[in-house]
Order: structure tokens, then C-alpha cells, then sequence
């Protein structure tokens, strides 16, 4: 049952293991490297550490109390992966919550992309040795940590999506303590902007490290900045319009570069466009009822059916199918896909002819999110085409 | 006897004024561990503890530990808690590290991290706010002073 | 291109078409026809015109079959579009994508562990990686209606 190894090791590579705990690493996975000398020849992607069953777990449990296990998936994508499952709920029960319960929800989801990116991005700081930076931005990042405390009630998990709409109202205090944060929030990104775009040190580490050509993006599944920085314009937000997002007005952020610095940049624009969105979300609230349903109101049978739904994540392309057999209060099969499954199984390709120390550059680029990944698999990886590359190819310089 | 029980003093005296941190991810949904993460930044400020993530699980004084264990994980940890420096303490962070929280009935799932390394501190929460983090921090170093806790793991 | 010309690619292998909400095109193939779908859409598209988004199997224990969804999402319009088919729950085996879309190997990996799903020509296939051993040995795949797990 072994897998074929496909790649000749030659006897003078040298493997190092990185991780499940490593101090680069922040989350358990398992990078095999083989190197000869510095430069990597091929890295095995082992992981496993973090499965828990949940596509499972969800057959086991009810409809209502499937929402508070998927937000569990993923810690800092939590609000994403509730509204997922919550939209394939609503199209199942042919319900649609009110435009307040809209835009509430697309403000607590563009919070969190802005939280997320700064954390990935203050991590790069930290791995490439800018210990300054990574604190400074950490430092900003609790500004938004409150903002998403006050609309939400946590500052993390906060179980905020209902079926059919919100756990809480804002009212107008709020309303303005959460604008005067991002107001101020706005400036400081700028500034993170121009010194990514500027510092030398950040530079000769990032460009250049880990590209990637649009075809191989589209060919193995890359979704969200990762593909967004080799040119594929893949946003969900701009093609399904759930939520409120047909009536806020953005921007698909793309780059051509496709290489490390690029995957940053594009999260660097990305929150700046959430900051905006934010902002007009604030301005323009409106006001048709109350966004909290009752909650013992909900409709307690649901109907045969089955839904398919997608939602931009902080990652990428997040889907879930669920399906209803009508027979009992239990789904009967729950799919969630997440972007980081799809750009991490399928990224070894990416480390090759790169020296050690980029590793956790590349790796750190794609905004890993184990927890995600994991939630049902995950497998080791040389994949399919790519992998036989033989070491006099290697030695000739040609990436193939 | 007695030089056990000076030996062990000294230890505890060494690590009160200094733990050095280690954070192993047992099959978290990564909450808790972007908040283990937002305790050692600035605002909330560790280093007035002399708290201080450790480079490498040799270094560590303190195993943070983050999320249901999974079967898999389950013997990483537990060779990483053996690889530790004695004395070493466990902290638990989180409903799932404590007994499994949301995920204790999945079949890939073990427990609690208490299951398989001895914990002294527990912190509740889904999850717990960083001052919570530093707060449990700040008990089990008291609790060394009073030396109250028995299982520093090498007895 | 426009999308109803893609459409229509798929539509010439269709025994049936529906739509799954929200709005996404269903087409119900033969599972001998999978491997050659994609294989015309790569002709006619190109590797950069579409991508494979995942690979969704259900167990449907009452009708004795294994259900396969290919949820696929064509470029540049982002129009999702579903490739479904059936295999007997007995002995479930469909061709392998993996030399022609390298992304199919994730959800490929996972059907196979979690489902039992055999993908004819993946060498990467195997068991008890996500699944624990103790599971994993004893034969059982967590996701079928029977495992009791």
C-alpha cells in the first residue's frame, strides 16, 4: 500500500523534517524536505495531525447545532465557514434574511478578512526575521480585534450567523466607535503597504521566491490571493453576489508577478478594500427591521433538498454542500472544501529548486490554515505531473 | 531527600522568573492559537512576567497546549512533553485541550489534553481572551511559589 | 466563448440536466464518460479556461449506490456547473483524473479514504492517512452510512 515513489532520491540528499513543531510553524504540519546541498530537490507534504472528523461529525448532530461546529473548523475564518453553511440552510428552507441582517453579515466578514491578513502578514515579518514589524503590526491588529468585539460580542469565535439572520444589532454608538477604528486603521495600513513594497530586507526575500505561472494556478486548483497574484481573477464575492455584496461597491484585486511578494501585496490591497467596504457598509445601513429572528420561530422540519454554495474567505473559494433527506433532523451529508485543502495538497511543486530558508517563505506565503485543511484529510503530496523531474533537469537549471 | 527537595526548589525558583514557552497545536481550529499568539504581543505585554516564546521544545519550560487531541497528534505530544528540560508544566488553553470540547465524540478524536501528558493549569474558553491567557500564566507561577504543584513531570 | 457555448460541451454527454440551488447546472453522465469530459473541456478550454473546484461523494445506502459530484468552475464568468454520476456501492472504481487536472488529487485522496472510492491509474491512493489507524485497519470508511463510527 506504500506510494510509488516517483522521484530518485539520490543518495547524497539530505532530509530534513520541518515540524509539526517547529518554531517557524505555527500550526502541525509536516514538511519532508529532501535537499542536496541548500537547494531542495522535493518535499513531501505529511499531515494528519489536526484531522477530527467533522464532515462526520456534522451527520451526527442536527441541522441548528451543525452551525456552531462548523464555525469550529477554522478559528479565524469562523464567521465565513458559519455564513457558508448557513446560506446552503437557507436555500434548502427557502428563507432569506432581511438587507440589515445582509450587511451586518458582509461587515463581520470583512472585518475578519482585514484581521486575517494582517496576521499572515505580520507572520511573513516575523519568519523572514523582522521581529519590529510583526509586533507593530500585532499591535494595530488588536485595534480590529475590538472593532469585531464590538459588532459581534467575541473577539474571535462568535457563532454571529443565524439562519435567516444576525445574533446582534448594532446600534449607533457602536456604529461610530467601529468606523472611527477603521478610520484610524486606514493610514496605518498604508504605512505597512509602502514599507512591504519598500524595505530591502523584506524584498530580497520575498520577490521572485515561489512563482507561479497562471496555468499552473488554474491547473492545480489555486483559489483566493494565491491565484489572485498570478493574474487568475477568481473571487467569489464578485461572481455569486451573496449577501450584500451585489449592492457594495469593490474591487477584484489581481497581480501578474505571481511570486511571494505579489501573494502579500494582494492581502495588503485586499484589506485596504475591506477598510473601504467597511466604511460604506457603516454609512449606508439601512434600516427594513430587526436583523435577529426569533429563534424559536425557526422552522424546525426541513425540506429534501440539497445546496451548493460559495463564499470568498480570507483563503479563497470556501464550498459547502449539504444535503436533506427529509426524514430526519440530521443533514445527511455535509461537504466542506476548503481553500487551503486545495492550495496546500497541491503546492509541492512550488518549494523545488528554492534553497532551505524559503521554505518558510513559500509556505508562510500561501496563508496556510491547518485547521481548514484538515477538517477531513489530508495527504502527502508530489502531484501528478510535475513530480518527475529528473535530478539532471534539476542540475541544468530548467524548471520543468 | 533533602537535596531532592532543594533541587526541586531551585527549579521552580529559575522558572518562576522566567518561563520560557512552548506552543504545540494538538487539532485546534487555530482560535485559540491566534490568541496564545496575540498574548505575547505588545498591548498585553508577557515580558513583564519574563514570559517569552521559546525557539525549541529543549529550551521550554511550559507546554502550551491548543485543542482537541487528536489519535494522530496524541504521541507527538507525547514525545515532546519527554523531550522537555525538567521541571515542566502543561497548560491547557481552551474548552477542546480541556476535554474535547465540540469535537469529543468525533472517532478521531482522543480527549482532553490530560488524556495522555499530566496538565497543571486549565484555561476555559471558546476561546479564552489573551488576558485569561496571561491570568492562568500568572496562577500556575504563583502556585510555584506556594509550591503547590506536585507533578512537575520527573519525580 | 460565452457560457452557453461551454454548456453546450457538456450538454452533448448529459443523459439529464437539472439545476442544484443556488442556481448552479447539473449534468447527469455515465461514469465511463467523466474521464473523457474533462478531456474535451481541456481541449477546448485550455488548462487556464476552468478548474476543479472539488469532488463531493455521498453514500447513498437505500438506492446501493455511490454517488460522485465534479463541481466545476468555469473562467473567466465563474459559472459553476456540476458533473454527476453513479457507481455501485459494491465495487466503486472510476478513472483517475490526476494526469490530466494535478488538482484532482486532493479531493481524489479524500473520496478514496473517507468513501472507498477507487480512482483507476492515482498511484498516491491510500489508506489511514487522515483516518486514524485503529480505524483504518480494521477496513472500515468513516463516511458510509454502515461504518458506525
Amino acid at each position: 500500500m506504500g506510494i510509488t515513489k516517483v522521484v530518485e532520491i539520490p543518495v547524497v540528499t539530505t532530509e530534513v523534517p520541518i515540524g509539526p513543531q517547529h518554531p517557524a510553524l505555527h500550526e502541525p504540519i509536516m514538511l519532508k524536505v529532501y535537499a542536496d546541498g541548500e537547494e531542495v530537490v522535493k518535499v513531501e507534504v505529511n499531515t494528519g495531525y489536526n484531522h477530527r472528523g467533522i464532515e462526520k461529525l456534522c451527520e451526527k448532530n442536527t441541522f441548528y447545532r451543525d452551525i456552531f461546529i462548523v464555525s469550529r473548523v477554522c478559528g479565524i475564518c469562523n464567521a465565513v465557514h458559519a455564513n457558508c453553511y448557513v446560506r446552503a440552510l437557507e436555500q434548502i428552507l427557502d428563507v432569506t434574511p432581511n438587507r440589515r441582517a445582509k450587511f451586518l453579515r458582509v461587515l463581520s466578514m470583512e472585518l475578519e478578512r482585514i484581521h486575517s491578513h494582517m496576521l499572515i502578514n505580520a507572520v511573513m515579518a516575523e519568519i523572514v526575521g523582522f521581529e519590529t514589524l510583526f509586533m507593530q503590526i500585532m499591535l494595530d491588529r488588536e485595534r480590529v480585534m475590538k472593532a469585531k468585539e464590538i459588532l459581534t460580542g467575541n473577539r474571535v469565535s462568535a457563532d454571529y450567523m443565524m439562519v435567516s439572520g444576525v445574533r446582534r444589532d448594532i446600534d449607533e454608538v457602536k456604529r461610530d466607535k467601529i468606523k472611527e477604528i477603521l478610520l484610524k486603521l486606514k493610514s496605518k495600513i498604508e504605512y505597512y503597504k509602502k514599507v512591504f513594497e519598500e524595505d530591502e530586507t523584506l524584498v530580497k526575500r520575498l520577490v521572485d521566491v515561489g512563482r507561479v505561472k497562471y496555468e499552473d494556478a488554474t491547473s492545480h486548483s489555486f483559489v483566493g490571493p494565491l491565484a489572485r497574484a498570478s493574474g487568475v481573477r477568481i473571487d467569489s464575492r464578485a461572481s455569486d453576489k451573496y449577501d450584500a455584496y451585489d449592492e457594495i461597491p469593490f474591487n477584484v484585486i489581481t497581480r501578474t508577478e505571481g511570486d511571494s511578494w505579489a501573494r502579500m501585496m494582494v492581502r495588503w490591497d485586499e484589506i485596504l478594500e475591506s477598510i473601504e467596504m467597511g466604511i460604506y457598509i457603516l454609512n449606508n445601513l439601512p434600516s427594513d427591521g430587526n436583523p435577529v429572528p426569533d429563534e424559536r420561530r425557526l422552522p424546525r422540519r426541513f425540506p429534501p433538498g440539497e445546496a451548493y454554495t460559495r463564499v470568498e474567505a480570507q483563503r479563497g473559494e470556501l464550498t459547502y454542500y449539504v444535503m436533506s433527506d427529509g426524514k430526519t433532523q440530521n443533514p445527511y451529508r455535509v461537504k466542506i472544501r476548503t481553500p487551503s485543502f486545495n492550495n496546500i495538497v497541491n503546492s509541492a511543486f512550488m518549494y523545488v529548486k528554492h534553497t532551505l530558508a524559503d521554505v518558510p517563505v513559500i509556505l508562510t506565503s500561501i496563508d496556510p490554515c491547518i485547521s481548514c485543511m484538515e477538517r477531513v484529510t489530508l495527504i502527502d503530496l508530489e502531484k501528478g505531473v510535475r513530480q518527475r523531474i529528473p535530478l539532471k533537469q534539476l542540475s541544468s537549471g530548467g524548471r520543468k | 531527600m533533602m537535596q531532592e527537595q532543594k533541587a526541586r526548589k531551585t527549579g521552580y525558583r529559575i522558572i518562576r522568573y522566567s518561563p520560557w514557552l512552548v506552543h504545540f497545536n494538538t487539532g485546534a481550529c487555530n482560535g485559540c492559537d491566534i490568541e496564545v499568539l496575540a498574548s505575547i504581543t505588545p498591548l498585553y505585554d508577557p515580558e513583564r512576567f519574563g514570559v517569552k516564546l521559546s525557539p525549541s521544545i529543549r529550551h521550554g519550560d511550559i507546554l502550551v497546549v491548543t485543542g482537541a487531541v487528536t489519535k494522530k497528534a496524541a504521541d507527538r505530544l507525547k514525545r515532546l512533553y519527554d523531550q522537555m528540560p525538567c521541571p515542566k508544566f502543561v497548560v491547557a488553553v481552551g474548552a477542546c485541550a480541556i476535554d474535547g470540547g465540540v469535537f469529543s465524540k468525533s472517532y478521531s478524536v482522543v480527549g482532553g489534553a490530560d488524556k495522555v501528558v499530566p496538565v497543571a493549569i486549565y484555561i476555559p474558553g471558546c476561546p479564552p481572551r489573551p488576558e485569561a491567557i496571561l491570568d492562568g500564566l500568572v496562577k500556575l507561577l504563583t502556585a510555584l511559589r506556594e509550591e503547590e504543584v506536585q507533578n512537575n513531570g520527573c519525580s | 466563448m460565452d457560457v452557453a457555448e461551454k454548456l453546450k460541451l457538456l450538454e452533448d454527454f448529459a443523459l439529464e440536466k437539472s439545476v442544484l440551488k443556488p442556481n448552479r447546472k447539473l449534468f447527469v453522465v455515465e461514469p465511463s464518460y467523466v474521464r473523457r469530459i474533462f478531456e474535451s473541456l481541456i481541449e477546448k478550454l485550455g488548462h487556464g479556461g476552468f478548474y476543479l473546484s472539488t469532488i463531493v461523494g455521498t453514500d447513498l445506502k437505500e438506492e446501493n449506490k455511490i454517488r460522485l459530484d465534479y463541481y466545476v468552475v468555469m473562467l473567466p464568468e465563474e459559472e459553476t456547473v456540476v458533473i454527476r454520476t453513479f457507481l455501485p456501492r459494491e465495487n466503486p472504481v472510476i478513472d483517475s483524473l490526476i494526469d490530466i487536472i494535478p488538482g484532482a488529487l486532493a479531493g481524489e485522496c479524500e473520496t478514496y479514504d473517507l468513501l472507498g472510492v477507487v480512482f483507476r491509474g492515482n498511484p498516491f491512493l491510500k489508506r489511514g492517512f487522515f483516518v486514524p489507524t485503529d480505524v483504518s485497519e480494521k477496513g472500515i470508511y468513516p463516511l458510509r452510512k454502515d461504518s458506525g463510527v
